[in-house]
């Protein structure tokens, strides 16, 4: 008798059609191996769900009500860009010749006005998006 | 994404995946400073991206980028070696010291995370993708490019050796 192999995942994750889980319960009660198998594999997906979700860091949240923080690469002795204006152009040359790509705040929310504050040591251009 | 069927704004994206992709790069890389500096390649090629994004699979196409961003990064340093930093990197340091059942729980996360780490890259990713993000396996397969049956079958791989490496 073949023994059930990655059926069991598949058994797990809720992932099998209704002939197959008939098949895998019937063998499942006449197989010693593949239930041992079965717990090995729920303790390992279990150990896995259980591993902490962690906080995004500060400096990458996204915020509509409060601070909007555009991600770039951390370049930034090769981006130039002007604070003054409601649009912020930044110009870096990206890894592999890439073209340079445009922070631009239109593509945020349009009926957003802007307040833009440059802040080279990080690297990040952080935005405050008022409603 | 949005239930009108448009095309989500960068915004919603980043608000609503970024600290999902954030947990799903700590765990494929297994330090936090590289997990921010691959959430952010991530958001910026998703914005670039939504331009060309057409309505459909939104998860697929979503982890297709997280997936290249991270195995573009992978070929371009050749990764340095994974070292697993305590999850206290995350954690206040002013804070109270945790109870002895919190210790005991961050060891056990700090060893799953380095047996993790320890897995062939394509069981590694399997696995997080469908325990730590959440996706079904015909998502990881369009995020991959491979079919649902190679999906399985990694996940499985990945899990027993996990298993083993948790003995």
């Amino acid at each position: 008798m073949r023994h059930l192999e990655d059926l069991l995942s598949a058994l797990l994750d809720g992932e099998l059609a209704s002939d197959d889980r008939t098949d895998v319960a019937a063998h499942l009660r006449a197989c010693d191996g593949c239930r041992l198998e079965l717990a090995d594999l729920a303790v390992a997906r279990t150990a896995l769900r259980s591993l902490p979700l962690l906080e995004l860091p500060a400096a990458l949240v996204v915020s509509r009500d409060d601070a909007v923080v555009v991600p770039l690469r951390r370049r930034p002795s090769v981006w130039a860009a002007s604070a003054a204006a409601a649009m912020v152009l930044v110009g870096l040359t990206a890894t592999g010749g890439e073209p340079a790509p445009a922070a631009d705040i239109d593509t945020l929310a349009e009926q957003h006005t802007a307040r833009v504050v440059v802040d080279p040591g990080f690297a990040t251009i952080r935005m405050t998006v008022e409603e | 994404m949005p239930e009108d069927g448009r095309v989500p704004t960068w915004e919603e994206v980043a608000r609503r995946y970024g600290r999902t992709i954030y947990n799903f790069a700590y765990r494929l890389t297994g330090n936090a400073h590289d997990a921010h500096d691959l959430t952010q390649e991530v958001l910026l090629r998703v914005r670039r991206g939504l331009e060309q994004y057409t309505p459909g699979s939104f998860e697929g196409w979503l982890w297709r980028i997280t997936r290249n961003a991270f195995l573009d990064d992978v070929r371009r340093q050749k990764r340095r070696p994974t070292v697993s930093l305590p999850e206290g990197d995350h954690v206040d340091a002013g804070a109270a010291p945790p109870p002895d059942e919190v210790l005991a729980t961050v060891r056990l996360g700090e060893d799953v995370q380095a047996a993790l780490l320890e897995l062939p890259y394509d069981f590694r990713e399997a696995v997080v993708m469908c325990d730590i993000v959440g996706l079904s396996y015909d998502e990881i397969a369009e995020a991959v490019g491979v079919p649902v049956g190679t999906v399985r079958s990694r996940i499985h791989r990945g899990r027993k050796m996990l298993r083993e490496r948790l003995s």
